[in-house]
């Protein structure tokens, strides 16, 4: 049978009329085509062209000062809350229009589950300037923040901005105040407290180094993502920073019959379903904020309460190098170091009976002969587990 | 490898910033379920999900990762726990008293607990990375990753499928994530990088035969104090080379081998900079050699100044007018010129870089860019903190999922293994 030669395409975008872009987009690129090969022009081809050079062109250059997500916009490829605002325009007056947009940031609080406050101030300064003559765009709504049109329940969340990571640094590293005071303070989680520093400090390394640094990269990616501002005296709200863990065991409902006169508590209520399970008060991060309110339930004046906090803060603090400095014998007894020219040396006491009953136990040391391997077994992992 | 990754007609989402995927976006409707069996419907969910979610993964693979617990939290308000104990709730006939009529409490967002059923692949490498917006896609953070520009804690690490832990800290060469969220070269840009590359190995292979004299250099000349600060980069390169060569000479007990590494490390980079006079950078290496004699015990107290300029208010330009012409402007007006200044020294034109100069994003990148927050990351210098594993709390799931309740409820009731 003789080779198939395939006919080429009759609907190519030159032997058919096309749409007028289409014509532009192939005529500013290549000049003349030299590829003998059908070009693959398709109805939904030609539909995607025609999308992302009209309603989707918005999306091919990020929106100055704002995030650019798809739920932003309408069929047509309009910003709708630029619209709204065009219509409030004509009916109303421009205070009315600032009233609007305090409506949704009311709003927002009300969607959210967490904890976001009002930031009244910042409203007016939030809004983007276009141009000199038009009004500044409204802030972002909740729906303008869903990057997937068909999950609802995914928002893009805000990210800290600059001044806020180099404001966490500062008061850590310069002014030595403890995570949980920072995290407390500016309301961003402690173990974002802790990134932040940990990853701030690489930066000042890298630039001690010099290492290139990625001003433009971050600057332009800053500019995509929502973030939360500075404030130095009136702090804004990050993220909520009193997450409790959904225990596994309270997972289950439980039908439990108490005396009606009894006081049945959240204590009580924890240890029906499990024992040593502790209530809310003592499992969420920040339990110093529920001691330092309930004092203030009790009457105590501020003074008081500061003293009652330090004394608090200094135990903990003792705890800790107290089982800091435990640690640290533990070691220095069962850890003999010999320091020589080239290298140090550590020797360690092994206990044979480690490797347990099956031989099998992680804190063994060394080959078990007779012991075969597992490792070509299934679902073994056999990449590493952790980096230290 | 199949053979469309972005097709137009059967549409599969996928972790990638493509204009295709965004065009697909843009259009996708959940599948029509009527009178179609539980199976299918399930089907159907799995197939659409799992394009997205890890389609590097084989199924064996992820049935096993799969759990079928999700994590979640709630925010407690620390006021509502210290004013009241949780009796409240147990009041009247055992589940709270009602509220009174013209008072309803505001409804309690629901948990989206089954936008989690994928959860587990966010904790891959690869995806983390393409979380962090470091790449453009997991395929292209999955290479990034096998090709050795990863580091996890500070090492390489080579495995894409590396499930992070929390506090895990992974950086990515800056090189290679400018060039994957960067506006592509064009054929322009791509000659002059040719022309570069071309004139760089010309002039490689042509100092290769002089490289062993150019150890000598310094060597003849031992008088030099590093102290004098009018000389021109080279020289006093050239200098910090022999102080270094001097300091490597002296009786073995005074150094440790850690330091005596260093030293060598710094050697060589001053050999590499000195090869190539344009990117002499004197000022970091004085840096980099102080603080190495600084760490030392027995290393003589040269006075090591770094010969910076003075930071003048006026920008130091090029010619001498302009920089009178600089020197009329008022302060807003200078700002700008320095701000401008910085721009252009901070992102520059080069065009040996394999993306276009100056930096600027590529097409269609804003309307991906969302940061989830289990991720803490800092761009400037391309590096990321894993704080946690992703959780539900009430309205929200945090993993990124670009379909609704229905199809994640559907594919996790695929993996329950119950059909």
């Amino acid at each position: 049978m003789p080779p198939r030669i395939r006919r080429p395409y009759l609907r190519t975008p030159q032997a058919l009329p096309s749409p007028s872009h289409r014509c532009q987009c192939i005529c500013k690129t290549r000049a003349r085509q030299f590829s003998s090969t059908p070009k693959h022009a398709t109805r939904v081809r030609d539909e995607m062209f025609r999308w992302l050079n009209g309603p989707g062109f918005v999306f091919r250059h990020p929106l100055p000062g704002s995030t650019n997500y798809l739920n932003a916009y309408d069929r047509y490829g309009r910003l709708v809350r630029a619209k709204n605002r065009l219509v409030g325009k004509n009916e109303k007056e421009k205070a009315e229009d600032e009233e609007k947009i305090d409506e949704n940031a009311d709003e927002e609080v009300n969607e959210d589950g967490e904890i976001v406050p009002k930031k009244p101030q910042k409203i007016k300064e939030a809004g983007i300037k276009e141009t000199k003559n038009e009004p500044a765009l409204p802030r972002e709504t909740m729906e303008d923040l869903m990057p997937f049109p068909l999950n609802r329940q995914f928002r893009s969340q805000h990210v800290l901005s600059e001044e806020l990571k180099d404001a966490i640094y500062e008061r850590v590293m310069a002014e030595g105040q403890s995570v949980r005071t920072v995290s407390a303070a500016l309301g961003v989680e402690m173990s974002r407290v802790g990134a932040v520093v940990r990853l701030k400090a690489l930066e000042k390394e890298m630039e001690k180094q010099g290492k290139p640094i990625a001003f433009s990269y971050a600057k332009a990616v800053l500019g995509m993502l929502p973030s939360t501002p500075y404030v130095p005296y009136a702090p804004v709200t990050h993220e909520s920073i009193n997450d409790l863990p959904v225990h596994r065991a309270t997972e289950t409902q439980i039908f439990h019959p108490v005396s009606e006169s009894r006081h049945f508590t959240r204590r009580d209520a924890g240890k029906v379903f499990d024992r040593e399970l502790k209530p809310a008060e003592e499992r969420v991060p920040h339990t110093e904020l529920v001691q330092l309110e309930k004092w203030r339930h009790e009457g105590k004046i501020e003074v008081e309460r500061i003293r009652l906090q330090r004394e608090m803060e200094a135990k903990d603090v003792q705890s800790k190098k107290a089982l800091e400095r435990k640690r640290k014998e533990r070691e220095a007894r069962e850890m003999r170091k010999v320091d020589t020219e080239r290298s140090e040396f550590r020797f360690q006491d092994i206990r044979v009976e480690s490797v347990g009953r099956s031989g099998r136990s992680k804190e063994g040391v060394g080959a078990r002969y007779g012991i075969p391997h597992q490792d070509r077994k299934k679902g073994q992992i056999k990449i590493p587990m952790r980096v230290a | 490898m199949r053979k469309r990754f972005h097709g137009l007609k059967r549409i599969k989402l996928r972790q990638s910033w493509n204009k295709y995927n965004l065009f697909n976006l843009s259009r996708v409707e959940p599948p029509k379920n009527i009178e179609r069996t539980f199976f299918q419907q399930k089907w159907t969910a799995k197939a659409l999900t799992r394009a997205y979610h890890g389609e590097t993964i084989r199924e064996k693979q992820w049935t096993r990762m799969f759990r079928r617990t999700i994590r979640s939290v709630v925010p407690m308000d620390y006021k509502m726990l210290a004013e009241k104990d949780g009796s409240e709730q147990a009041e009247g006939r055992g589940s709270g008293l009602d509220p009174p009529p013209d008072q309803k409490p505001k409804p309690f967002p629901r948990t989206p607990y089954l936008n989690m059923t994928y959860a587990p692949t966010e904790r891959r490498l690869d995806t983390a990375i393409f979380r962090a917006l470091f790449a453009s896609s997991t395929r292209q953070a999955r290479q990034f990753v096998v090709h050795g520009y990863v580091r996890v804690n500070g090492k390489e690490m080579i495995y894409p499928g590396y499930q992070l832990n929390p506090g895990d800290m992974f950086q990515v060469e800056p090189d290679r994530v400018l060039y994957a969220t960067g506006a592509p070269k064009d054929r322009f840009e791509r000659r002059a990088g040719r022309k570069i590359r071309a004139r760089y190995s010309k002039k490689a292979s042509n100092s290769e035969g002089s490289e062993d004299a150019e150890p000598q250099t310094p060597k003849s000349d031992p008088s030099h104090e590093p102290t004098t600060t009018d000389k021109t980069p080279k020289e006093s390169l050239q200098s910090l080379l022999s102080q270094a060569k001097e300091l490597l000479a002296t009786p073995s007990t005074s150094l440790t081998a850690k330091r005596k590494q260093d030293l060598r490390a710094f050697q060589r980079t001053v050999k590499r900079t000195l090869g190539r006079p344009k990117t002499l950078t004197a000022t970091s290496l004085d840096s980099q050699l102080a603080e190495i004699v600084a760490r030392m015990i027995t290393a003589p107290n040269t006075g090591l100044k770094s010969p910076s300029p003075p930071k003048p208010e006026v920008p130091v330009l090029s010619t001498p007018e302009l920089q009178a012409e600089a020197a009329t402007l008022d302060s807003t007006q200078l700002k700008t010129l320095r701000d401008a200044l910085k721009d252009a020294r901070e992102n520059p034109v080069d065009p040996s870089k394999p993306y276009a100069t100056p930096w600027r994003p590529r097409e269609w990148m804003s309307a991906f860019a969302f940061v989830p927050r289990y991720l803490e990351v800092h761009q400037r210098v391309c590096a990321a903190v894993y704080l946690r594993h992703p959780v539900a709390r009430p309205g929200l799931a945090e993993v990124p999922t670009p379909y609704g309740t229905e199809i994640n409820t559907l594919a996790h009731n695929w993996y329950l293994r119950r059909r």
